[in-house]
């Protein structure tokens, strides 16, 4: 799941400066998280002229996009900068059908457990393509375990938790702690072989593009 | 358009399921309906291929189910525990990785197999893991926290390049293509055109090396635990829609002017027309009726204006969207009021059937937007015995703030109303619930309760729709209204804040209804507020008055919803006036995209998230664009209560609501078949 | 005998081994590494070279060994899974083995955010347990980890650690089982100031007949300051550091604590002398490396055997 923040205004402010703007401003993910407050406030203290703003859902949608650019075009076409307050998704989209307009990100995206869109979840997966959760009692390594090892814990777990954070849960530890419920620590004792990473470069396309 | 299947997972090689089939004696499947895929069909798992694959073991699998949206922890939690697992000694789960985690903790204790890998969604060439958006479009992004798409035109190097070059192109990009896979092109070829075609050059800095502590576990968790408090208040479902009420929260209920033109409609209400009790030519009087009530679930008319009938004619009913019965009325601007509006200083000593008849007589209606007949809801059949009053200030529309002012404004006459009601109905336990986004109506209203009533004033964290009964008497009440059924059989009572002092009006000081608070509001209005509108006023009266721009174009331009901006109703006429349910009149500028049966549904799965009925609206969607209404009533289709969630959310725009009523319709005509 | 390592001979011929450590310098000058390895002369059997400990950048670990061999000791070089991928690291294995060096600690490594450098990327393409099994069989199948073979295998003695701190404690004797069955010749544990805590461990070990397929080297260390005992107990990974140490160092007056914390550590080696399965100590005096005589004199461990070099 995909959330964003605003970047810091030295970032962007040297590059508008006297510009002027048109704004898209994806409100599609609120749900989940977006700093209204933040944008709205950033938007207010422009010194620029803004010659229009879109606020919509789902920047992420091409269609979509493409509808607002026609519904738009006029002030568009004045604009000198399109400023997008959106994920990383929605600016490529944007600068894709705008190829002859300089378009700036106004934000940061980052990633909330949940694998993609749904919604924000407690567990994450990394897509590794080799599931492990057979020998681990349903907990993911990988996803879990800031190393990422397949034969943890490592020296660092301590009192459950994770060495890089106190609040964070030892993957390792859940596992074994699982494991013993089932009465599978058995499933641990053979040596688990490295991770094939390149699951992208050489299994059969994954993803079926259709026409 | 080339649209991506970001189908999540994949059935494990085959060795190894017969290899997990072998340590298994009785085991149950769970498969996951998938997502990110265009919806085209039921069937979605490949659960004949696992029996084909297993041979002879497949007779170890003791059942299988399919849940749509496996990760969807709070309803597939109730989806699994109503399964018989007690026969089972180990649990198969075809999903991706998240499901199996969350089965293998729901079940604890059982041993929980992964049948499926998760496939890396990142495409044949990023070494680094891309997330898609809630589309299926080809662009992702890698989240880095640091974005660097201002210095590259746009085109991700994180997820466009194979080795995620932050100053590239490497020396290994030949006719444009990828050293790595020479099918793809070099991402930082394409930068350097898109570069050029803006006017713009690559920096001549050096990007500086990328921080891979960033985004930070803390705020990560920070923020994952910040929306799933958001998603988890009050009740399952719902949304929290920018409330836009700021701009008539603090403006005090002003009379708006009277309508030269009155266009009373004789249908305001749930049940039979009212029929005609004047004729063209007659001279009416400031609350006379003019319509009278057909049966006993109907309500009678009362003219809004003193004046003259011009006409009985046909007009676009606002809530119907079709033409129907109105009087006309021509203002004489001498206000006339029926000597018959008189109030009663003895109330309390009223019988109940007195004050029912009060209620029906002076038209007394639901305003909450339903329009129910409110002496019908009072009277509800001897066998259903009512123990609660639940008081709707909920309001839990943006833009309203109708029943907001009314409960800072008139306390005193909302506490006689609820005495009236109590006395009727003989109820011991009274909530007057309100959003936790109207402090002031909550202080207001507290620092009027007796304390020694019965009445309690409840605070209710502020999520659409709050306000809607069944999620209201769940969320106060913990009862669950039946299928099909009303809140009269758990024993509630529902009345919205409004018709309560509507009754206090009718009863105490002998008024009918013939106005009532509206919120205009929206863009580019002059004079946004609320108002007391006479009931008949046109709505262009209201544009005149409300609106800053004016023109013919004005429908052209802009929408107009008559309610709220979630479940109100387009306005096609300005015609159309002013009815009892009138809750708003929203202005809002249209939008280049609008909700279509056109659309494919992209099992995003957020219809599911946000649904307070806990129901799966995108086989609504898939049953309604294939043209086989009838499928959607094993979905519980008649429990939906239209209150546009799903709509409001759906990535791709989908006409939903179309759909459902479509189902509900095909569904009623059925049942009577 | 696997090696050339003397380390190994040592271990094998039965006697209690001692192994020491250095810390490389934050800087390029070798001679650091001259000084220290000299006062470690004589009074090790080997020694190790930590390799980015707690992700700080340091001198290269066998750049430092070959540095030490040259001054005629022992070096057992750390590899950790942290900053290199199995190609960098099999590539490392070919050239610490051709540059002479014996003795190889094979770890997963601190996480980069403890370090200087928190915003790096770690590596962690493998595991410590996958990282020994890969020189394993380099050395014994004179294979790499993708299967082709080479000509000539590095001839590393290969060690792991353990930790009988760490949590989850119960399963810590199963993960040794893991890192024997990978092909560990030799393990060192974290630096024992719980000693019961240890023997606790030992007990596990022993029932599970680890002590005879693998040598068990104790860690441990002197203490400088109190200091430098409540970093240790509250800021690394892994330690457990009981109060009752703390204690003893805060009840001498100041100018003797370091005195106190040789004698500390003197008691300890004595105590894990007498466990049953461990087969030498580690003595971890890092940054006072000149306590390393004292120490190893005081605990009875001299003179350091000596063999022909073949």
């Amino acid at each position: 799941m995909l959330v964003v923040q605003i970047k810091p205004e030295e970032e962007i402010l040297p590059k508008i400066s006297s510009k002027r703007l048109f704004i898209f401003e994806c409100l599609g993910c609120q749900e989940v998280y977006f700093p209204t407050k933040e944008v709205e406030k950033f938007i207010d203290n422009l010194k620029e002229e803004i010659v229009g703003k879109a606020s919509l859902d789902y920047l992420c949608n091409r269609e979509f996009v493409k509808e607002y650019i026609e519904g738009y075009s006029k002030q568009i076409k004045k604009a000198q900068i399109i400023l997008v307050f959106s994920c990383g998704v929605g600016v490529q989209i944007v600068s894709s059908l705008l190829e002859d307009k300089i378009v700036y990100t106004c934000c940061d995206t980052l990633y909330l457990n949940g694998f993609q869109g749904l919604t924000v979840q407690e567990f994450n997966c990394d897509q590794c393509g080799e599931c492990h959760l057979n020998y681990t009692g349903g907990i993911c390594p990988i996803a879990q375990c800031p190393k990422h090892m397949l034969n943890g814990p490592c020296g660092g777990s301590q009192g459950g938790k994770c060495e890089v954070d106190p609040d964070v849960p030892c993957a390792w530890q859940q596992i074994v702690d699982r494991l013993a419920k089932l009465r599978r620590l058995d499933k641990l004792e053979e040596l688990v072989t490295p991770q094939n990473w390149s699951v992208g470069l050489i299994s059969e396309p994954p993803v079926k593009r259709l026409p | 358009m080339s649209l991506v299947d970001y189908t999540k997972f994949r059935l494990k090689p085959a060795e190894e399921l017969r290899g997990t089939f072998k340590q298994v004696n009785r085991i149950f499947i769970l498969s996951c309906a998938k997502c990110y895929k265009i919806f085209e069909e039921e069937n979605e798992e490949e659960y004949t291929h696992l029996l084909d694959i297993l041979g002879e073991d497949h007779k170890k699998i003791v059942g299988h189910a399919k849940i749509d949206f496996l990760c969807n922890n709070f309803l597939s939690e109730k989806r699994i525990l109503n399964l018989d697992l007690s026969n089972c000694d180990s649990v198969g789960v075809n999903s991706c990785g998240l499901g199996i985690q969350f089965v293998a903790k729901l079940l604890e204790g059982k041993p929980v197999y992964a049948l499926a890998d998760s496939v890396w969604q990142s495409g044949d060439y990023a070494t680094e893991i891309g997330y898609h958006g809630v589309s299926l479009e080809e662009e992702k992004c890698a989240g880095c926290s640091q974005c660097y798409l201002n210095l590259t035109g746009g085109i991700c190097p994180i997820t466009s390049c194979a080795k995620g070059l932050l100053n590239g192109p490497c020396g290994g990009a030949t006719d444009g293509k990828c050293e790595v896979n020479s099918s793809l092109d070099c991402a930082w070829v394409k930068i350097h055109e898109r570069l050029k075609k803006r006017g713009e050059k690559f920096t001549l800095e050096s990007v500086p090396i990328r921080d891979y502590s960033r985004p930070s576990l803390k705020l990560r968790s920070d923020l994952s635990l910040q929306n799933q408090t958001l998603r988890g208040e009050g009740f399952y479902g719902g949304l929290h829609p920018l409330e836009k009420k700021g701009k008539t929260a603090d403006k005090k209920i002003e009379s708006f002017p009277e309508p030269k033109i009155a266009v009373i409609f004789l249908s305001q209400h749930a049940g039979r027309r009212a029929t005609p009790s004047v004729r063209v030519g007659d001279e009416v009087k400031v609350g006379q009726k003019i319509g009278e009530a057909d049966g006993f679930i109907s309500s009678p008319i009362h003219s809004s204006i003193s004046g003259k009938v011009i006409s009985i004619e046909e007009r676009i009913h606002p809530a119907f969207q079709s033409k129907d019965l109105a009087i006309i009325i021509e203002n004489d601007g001498g206000n006339k009021v029926d000597p018959l509006i008189q109030p009663c200083k003895d109330f309390e000593n009223l019988p109940k059937e007195k004050l029912l008849e009060i209620i029906s007589e002076r038209g007394i209606v639901g305003l909450g937007g339903a329009m129910f007949p409110t002496h019908v809801k009072l009277s509800p059949p001897k066998k259903k015995k009512i123990d609660t009053l639940i008081v709707n200030g909920c309001e839990c529309e943006p833009y309203l703030n109708g029943d907001n002012r009314i409960m800072i404004q008139h306390p005193k006459e909302i506490f006689v109303g609820i005495r009236i009601i109590q006395g009727i109905l003989g109820v011991e336990r009274i909530f007057v619930a309100v959003e936790d986004n109207k402090l002031e109506a909550i202080t207001t209203l507290n620092k009027f309760l007796d304390k020694s009533s019965s009445v309690e004033i409840v605070s209710l964290k502020t999520k659409y729709p709050q306000g809607a009964e069944k999620v209201l008497i769940k969320r106060i009440l913990d009862r669950e209204v039946p299928s099909k059924g009303l809140p009269l059989d758990v024993g509630v009572v529902v009345s919205n804040v409004g018709t309560v002092f509507a009754i206090y009006q009718a009863v105490v000081e002998g008024i009918p209804l013939f106005q009532r608070v509206i919120t205009v509001s929206g863009e580019n209005l002059a004079k946004p507020g609320n108002y007391w509108v006479k009931i008949g006023t046109p709505f262009k009266d209201i544009i005149e008055y409300c609106f800053d721009k004016k023109g013919e174009k004005f429908l052209e331009e802009y929408e107009l919803k008559m309610g709220g901006p979630i479940m109100g109703i387009s306005q096609t006429s300005l015609d159309s006036a002013v009815i009892k349910g009138t809750t708003g009149f929203i202005v809002l500028r249209k939008s280049p995209v609008k909700v279509s049966e056109e659309r494919d549904c992209i099992k995003c799965g957020r219809c599911v998230e946000v649904c307070p009925m806990q129901l799966y609206p995108l086989y609504y969607s898939l049953y309604g664009s294939k043209g086989e209404p009838g499928k959607a009533i094993k979905y519980n289709v008649e429990d939906c209560m239209e209150c546009r969630c799903c709509e409001s959310i759906c990535s791709s725009k989908i006409a939903l609501l179309s759909f459902i009523k479509q189902e509900k319709e095909y569904a009623r005509s059925s049942n009577k078949a | 005998m696997k090696t050339k390592s003397k380390l190994e001979r040592v271990l094998e011929s039965g006697q209690f081994a001692v192994t020491g450590e250095l810390g490389p310098p934050q800087s390029a000058d070798p001679e650091v590494i001259r000084r220290k390895a000299k006062i470690l002369k004589g009074n090790v059997d080997a020694f190790n070279v930590t390799d980015g400990q707690t992700a700080v950048v340091r001198m290269a670990s066998w750049a430092a060994c070959l540095i030490g061999k040259e001054e005629g000791l022992d070096p057992i070089v750390q590899m950790t899974c942290r900053d290199r991928n199995r190609i960098a690291l099999q590539m490392d294995v070919l050239g610490i083995a051709a540059l002479g060096i014996n003795n190889m600690l094979c770890l997963t490594g601190d996480h980069q955010k403890f370090g200087n450098h928190p915003m790096a990327k770690g590596v962690y393409d493998l595991d410590s347990i996958q990282l020994v099994k890969m020189v394993k069989d380099m050395r014994d199948e004179k294979k790499f980890q993708c299967g082709e073979e080479m000509a000539v295998e590095p001839r590393l003695f290969i060690g792991a650690a353990a930790n009988p701190f760490a949590d989850p404690f119960e399963y810590r004797a199963a993960r040794l089982a893991k890192k024997v069955a990978a092909g560990a010749d030799f393990i060192q544990t974290q630096i024992i100031y719980n000693v019961d805590k240890f023997a606790e461990w030992m007990k596990m070990v022993r029932d599970r007949g680890l002590h005879e397929q693998v040598k068990i080297l104790a860690g441990v260390a002197p203490i400088k300051s109190v200091g430098a005992a409540r970093y240790m107990k509250t800021r690394v990974p892994g330690m457990d550091v009981p109060d009752s140490i703390v204690e003893r160092l805060q009840g001498v007056p100041k100018e003797q604590v370091s005195k106190e914390g040789i004698q500390l550590c003197v008691d300890i080696i004595n105590q894990v002398h007498e466990i049953e399965g461990v087969a030498g100590v580690h003595i971890m005096a890092i940054e006072w490396e000149e306590a390393m005589p004292e120490i190893v004199e005081a605990a009875g461990l001299l003179p350091r055997p000596k063999f022909v070099t073949s």
